[in-house]
């Protein structure tokens, strides 16, 4: 039999099972020793039923005057006043073995001869000998053992019948008290499972039973040097990159005070070229370290948010630099709920709208979609690109033409971010539906229906982009 | 306007610093917080230009206190491109607005004048006075239909006296308005802007309150 896997389960078995061992154990004793008692007494009653008997019996044999030889086989028997079951039987022998008396319903022969006075025991009877007159008449009295056997069996049987309703009793009591015992054991469980797989907020151990707290009180240490050592990373990145920005900006602005403040054209040119140049070594190395954080940083977070305003800050953003409106965008009317982490949604969004905008035909609109079910999608018009540049624009330093900018890193970037959030950027050109252009989807990983019916009690969400799919 | 720049890189803050003066505004540099805090606390400043990342700490909870105590002076938050949730963190915090580093310092000074106008109630950068046209994004004056060439405190000044129709200000704020702390000040430097600006926009543009101030005039 293989031990339940629940503590509960556990106890419940090895309580149930000691408790049934131990009950038995005592009635056992108990019938033991009742049966040493009851045989004290049935002896007693033997020798009593004897003692009584023997005046009697001799008194009768002497009434009948002097052993007759030709009596011998010829044992008197005390008339039958009713039928009854004899549980004492005796025989009244002389000392020859003779017959002079017996009760009703015996077979002498069962009796074995004559030992001296006393408690005698045969296979099938307890036998008490006493003697009178000179020893010369000998009185057996037996008790059948069956009796006693039966006596002791049915005492036995009052013992260990309540066990048959006591014991489920017990179990379902012990049932009752392991739950009582364990129920904030099991809330704490609850607490735990309750929360996302990456919240690393200490769990409240509430009111745990002392031997259970330390583990708890452990996990919360665990939890928290595990979430700080996350925040260091994070703020490693975010500082490196801070460092690494500053100086670039600093450089960019000077160039650009420069153009502004000189008077002679080739002063000015040469800043411009200066600028030109500061700015593309920024394009690449905030490419890079794109790539770091989407290589190596957290991309989920604790809790989960809307994604629709970030969304909305980085199409503007885009759209700033863009200019007249060339970015159109569509968000669905409820929240997007999900523990994706802002700046790597801005990762991939920049990327995949840097790359519509640079790529696609500068005459049409840019559509970008987020859907309620979490998939982004970002479009553009254009020159459908052959199915074996686009299997191959995904990797990186890749760029399908030579002519527009790029470091030709920003999709793979973005391929980069979906495999490790578990999903998959999905390129298709020509677009859906359409003869021309690129299309870019992705998953983003978003809180189940279930869970945003839950937190935000919507009885039904609608996209606005229903068409776009 | 008197701005207040909170940057602690020494190149990007000069530049940053120099551009605002070029626009005609006077600002104030400091490269710390508890430095800012002194400044906020004795000058009554137009605008902040707060970077998130100082030696002796970070932006955002300053705002969220600067803000707590309630103060509402326009700030605009300078952040990195790739923390997204520091501007959406910022503007919750009261940001009026932000600009990702590395900024065109052309950008900065267009949100500069965008912000400054939200606070003066007339977001519209188009105003109509007398007979000057004046287009406050392009910081530019048509009078008569003819572009008047303005120099940049000029500007400042008059853009000044434009944001408050009505209020008088003193030689002094006005001189706070142009120069930045510690700046040297020729005595009469406001009057000399006062009657330049009457030259190329017309006499009535501004008025005098002998001994008191000025004010916008009727145009």
């Amino acid at each position: 039999m293989r031990a339940p896997a629940s503590l509960r389960g556990r106890l419940a078995l090895w309580l149930g099972l000691a408790l049934v061992a131990l009950w038995l154990a005592t009635a056992l004793l108990t019938a033991g020793l009742m049966r040493r008692e009851l045989d004290a007494l049935f002896d007693s009653a033997l020798q009593e039923s004897a003692e009584r008997l023997l005046p009697l019996a001799v008194n009768d044999v002497l009434g009948r005057g002097p052993a007759d030889e030709n009596d011998e086989d010829d044992p008197r028997i005390l008339g039958v006043i009713a039928p009854h079951d004899e549980f004492l039987t005796y025989v009244l022998r002389d000392p020859a073995g003779r017959v002079l008396l017996q009760s009703h319903a015996v077979d002498p022969a069962g009796f074995p001869p004559w030992d001296g006075p006393g408690f005698r025991s045969t296979a099938t009877l307890r036998l008490y000998n006493i003697a009178a007159l000179r020893d010369t008449v000998r009185l057996t009295v037996a008790e059948p053992l069956a009796h006693r056997a039966r006596i002791a069996r049915e005492a036995l049987w009052m013992l260990l019948l309540p066990l048959l309703v006591v014991v489920p009793l017990a179990f379902a009591a012990i049932w009752l008290a392991l739950r009582a015992g364990l129920a904030p054991l099991q809330r704490w469980r609850e607490r735990l499972a309750a929360r996302g797989a990456r919240d690393l907020s200490p769990v409240s151990a509430g009111d745990l039973p002392s031997e259970l707290a330390p583990i708890a009180a452990t996990l919360d240490d665990v939890l928290c040097r595990l979430s700080a050592a996350f925040e260091a990373e994070r703020s490693f990145a975010a500082n490196a990159a801070h460092e690494l920005r500053t100086p670039l900006a600093g450089a960019i602005a000077q160039a650009q005070r420069l153009q502004a403040e000189t008077a002679d054209p080739a002063a000015r040119m040469r800043a411009a070229a200066m600028e030109a140049a500061l700015k593309r070594l920024l394009r690449v190395s905030e490419r890079l370290m794109q790539l770091a954080r989407a290589e190596g940083a957290r991309l989920r977070r604790d809790s989960a948010a809307d994604l629709c305003p970030v969304v909305r800050i980085l199409v503007e953003e885009q759209g700033r630099d863009a200019g007249d409106e060339r970015i159109r965008l569509r968000l669905p009317e409820a929240a997007v709920l999900s523990d994706l982490d802002p700046d790597a949604l801005a990762i991939i969004l920049r990327n995949l709208i840097d790359n519509a905008l640079r790529h696609g035909d500068p005459a049409k609109p840019v559509d970008v979609t987020l859907t309620s079910e979490g998939i982004l999608r970002v479009s553009n018009d254009g020159l459908p690109i052959p199915p074996e540049t686009l299997a191959r624009l995904a990797t990186r330093f890749t760029r399908a033409g030579s002519s527009a900018e790029g470091s030709g890193l920003g999709l793979a970037i973005v391929a980069t971010i979906a495999e490790r959030i578990g999903s998959r950027l999905h390129l298709t050109s020509p677009r859906p539906g359409a003869t021309s252009g690129l299309t870019a989807e992705m998953m983003l990983p978003c809180a189940s229906d279930s869970e945003v019916e839950k937190r935000d009690n919507r009885p039904s969400r609608h996209s606005v982009s229903s068409s776009a799919s | 306007m008197r701005i207040l720049l909170i940057e602690d890189d020494t190149v990007l803050g000069a530049a940053v610093r120099d551009q605002i003066t070029a626009d005609g505004h006077s600002a104030d540099w400091v490269h710390r917080l508890d430095a800012a805090s002194e400044h906020l606390r004795t000058i009554p400043y137009d605008l902040v230009l707060l970077d998130l990342m100082l030696p002796d700490g970070r932006g955002i909870p300053y705002l969220r206190a600067l803000r707590g105590r309630g103060n509402a002076t326009p700030v605009i938050i300078l952040t990195a491109l790739d923390q997204v949730s520091d501007r959406i963190e910022g503007l919750n915090a009261g940001a009026d607005d932000y600009l990702i580093k590395p900024f065109d310092l052309a950008e900065l000074t267009a949100r500069i004048g965008s912000v400054a106008r939200r606070y003066a109630g007339n977001p519209n950068p188009l105003i109509q006075h007398g007979d000057l046209e004046i287009d406050l994004a392009a910081r530019s004056v048509h009078r008569a239909g003819r572009l008047v060439p303005l120099t940049a405190r000029e500007w400042a000044l008059f853009e000044a006296l434009l944001g408050h129709p009505g209020q008088l200000f003193s030689k002094a704020q006005l001189e706070d308005k142009l120069y930045a702390f510690g700046a040297e000040v020729e005595s009469n430097t406001i009057e000399v802007h006062v009657s330049r600006l009457r030259k190329k926009l017309g006499t009535s543009v501004i008025e005098t309150e002998r001994g008191l101030g000025y004010r916008l005039g009727r145009g």
